[in-house]
């Protein structure tokens, strides 16, 4: 017997739950069901850090409705790295699939229970939450800015000279930026705050949300449509400042470039770029 | 104290490992009792026998943010060990480099006191499957251990400590777990961390005796020991002992803990709390518990160096 024949026989086991392969490695065939520890501590643990890791999905959808989705997600995509943190990265894709297929078989994935109005009402923004959920970890475990540029550090560059429109700057990395469909955001604050009361009339039109990190909580908030171009030309490596903000002024003339910079700097979303 | 020095393995790392003298007994590091740990004053953590703080490593594989921060925090007044579940030291070694950067990145910045991981497997074929799985103990697994050590010594510049594993069955095996343990360490150049809670769950699942088990590991190798709470399987009671760490320390582990105090004299003791956890106050309770073993160790062995003397 090689250690690879018993690793693969145990990892067949971990993943079919068909103990059969194991049976020529155990000392004492009528324990083999205590196998299971090892099985049902695999399952905890992921569908645990995906709980962790999408929370006001979970909420949404009731305990016992995402643990379900979640083992689904488990059997077919096991995490690939020693590490749960980050677990699920392709879990609200996943969503999206399950509740295709679901609809595609007339088949529901979710019991209903009386508290919760219909399994259609479950599935509507569900995804999107997955991804403002996923977003939100991402922002809070994002790496420290390295030279966040603050009204303190705009002033000593002023004091210089320095003529900022032409300061190549970039969004710090704990911003994320994402698209979501119309009441999904005001949901998921809704969900966030325990404010039920929160508005979630139905908008045609997709919600550009931001997320940041401010001294150590994650911020979100949706942005208009001069602030998505201004965010969107300070992603990557970033751009002169100058540059960024006249893209924001051809999406609205009215723009209020120096109201924005100031809220930039004051929540520390851009750094500066050092080539 | 003791000083428990370790074989120089062939990379040459350093060796030395200050069992007892830094240390006496800590806490795993709760995020929910981080305000309790940070208000604890000043002048007293010097008085506080030594108290420091366990988290596992791989929870901290995170770029910034608040979760370094709050480690940060507490580094600053206490001293940390580093407790790797994502190693997978028996197996698929193919991504073992990728995770030991990682470590000792952590390693670089926060210098922990002690590093350790599990004799065990977590990942196949390049999937990883969030437990810790016992290996088989052959030759050959012990081969795949002692490969998996080495890398992870290599890849972060120290020595560290192996864990034994809880065992709910037996697999077939060439030999007992303290000679497949003792062989890994004394051929990689490991130590040793003694889970008195894991070997009694093992002797209860497996019908071990579990004295004779830590009878069988030389002192020596000994760096660290791990005492937790387990509960019966729901299904099948007391005959299956479950690793929880979701209940206090049980007594006959408390009474294992101090036969394994007696036999490799005074290590760091770390009462570790993973589910279910309760007060900063109910823990360090705990705590204090595990230090008056150590304590009382001290105080004996003191006395027998007193009454030597005057035989003398």
């Amino acid at each position: 017997m090689s250690t690879n024949q018993y690793i693969d026989a145990f990892t067949r086991y971990l993943r079919t739950g068909d103990p059969s392969a194991m049976k020529h490695f155990c000392e004492n065939p009528s324990h083999i069901k205590r196998l299971a520890v090892y099985r049902n501590g695999f399952y905890k643990g992921c569908v645990d850090a995906l709980i962790a890791n999408f929370p006001m999905c979970e909420k949404k959808v009731g305990s016992e409705n995402f643990r379900k989705m979640a083992r689904l997600y488990v059997d077919r995509f096991p995490p690939e790295q020693g590490t749960l943190v980050g677990y699920g990265l392709s879990f609200p894709d996943f969503i999206a699939r399950l509740i295709k297929d679901s609809e595609f078989e007339n088949k529901h994935i979710f019991e209903v229970t009386v508290n919760q109005q219909s399994a259609s009402d479950l599935y509507m923004n569900l995804v999107d939450i997955a991804h403002l959920d996923y977003a939100w970890l991402m922002s809070l475990m994002s790496a420290d800015s390295i030279e966040a540029l603050t009204i303190e550090h705009i002033t000593q560059l002023m004091e210089q000279g320095i003529e900022l429109t032409e300061l190549n700057v970039k969004l710090s990395p704990s911003v994320q930026l994402l698209s979501v469909n119309g009441s999904a955001f005001f949901e998921w604050i809704s969900l966030k705050t325990n404010n039920y009361g929160v508005d979630q009339a139905k908008s045609p039109t997709d919600d550009f949300v931001m997320l940041w990190r401010l001294q150590g909580a994650v911020q979100a908030r949706s942005l208009c449509s001069a602030e998505v171009k201004l965010m969107q030309a300070l992603q990557g490596t970033g751009r002169s400042l100058g540059d960024a903000f006249d893209a924001a002024v051809t999406v609205d003339e009215n723009f209020e470039v120096s109201e924005a910079f100031t809220a930039c700097l004051q929540n520390e979303l851009l750094e500066i770029q050092i080539n | 104290m003791v000083k428990a020095r370790l074989k120089v393995n062939k990379a040459g790392f350093p060796q030395y490992i200050v069992a007892g003298e830094q240390l006496g007994a800590g806490l795993s590091l709760k995020p929910e009792h981080l305000d309790d740990i940070l208000a604890l004053p000043v002048e007293q953590l010097v008085t506080n026998n030594n108290l420091w703080f366990e988290v596992h490593t791989e929870n901290y594989f995170v770029a910034g943010g608040p979760r370094l921060n709050y480690l940060r925090a507490v580094r600053e007044n206490f001293d940390i060990s580093f407790h790797g579940v994502g190693g997978s030291l028996g197996s698929d070694h193919k991504s073992m480099l990728a995770h030991t950067k990682r470590v000792k990145a952590l390693i670089d910045e926060f210098q922990p006191a002690l590093v350790s991981e599990h004799a065990v497997w977590s990942k196949s074929d390049g999937k990883y499957f969030a437990d810790l799985m016992p290996l088989p103990r052959t030759q050959d697994a012990l081969e795949s251990l002692i490969n998996g050590i080495d890398c992870y010594q290599t890849g972060i510049g120290r020595s560290i400590l192996v864990e034994n594993p809880s065992n709910y069955l037996d697999f077939i095996s060439d030999m007992d777990e303290p000679q497949f343990l003792v062989e890994a360490a004394k051929r990689s150049g490991c130590g040793l961390l003694i889970d008195i809670n894991n070997l009694y769950i093992s002797s209860k699942n497996t019908g071990i005796d579990a004295l004779d088990y830590l009878k069988q590991i030389p002192a020596e190798l000994v760096g660290e020991i791990h005492i937790a709470g387990h509960d019966p399987d729901p299904a099948l009671g007391q005959s299956l002992l479950i690793d929880s760490h979701a209940a206090p320390v049980a007594t006959p582990v408390w009474d294992l803990l101090a036969q394994a105090i007696e036999i490799f004299g005074q290590r760091p003791v770390l009462v570790e709390r993973d589910a279910n956890i309760p007060s900063f106050t109910e823990l360090m309770s705990e705590r204090e518990t595990a230090q008056s073993y150590l304590n009382q160790s001290e105080l004996e062995s003191r006395l027998n160096i007193s009454h030597k003397e005057v035989v003398r």
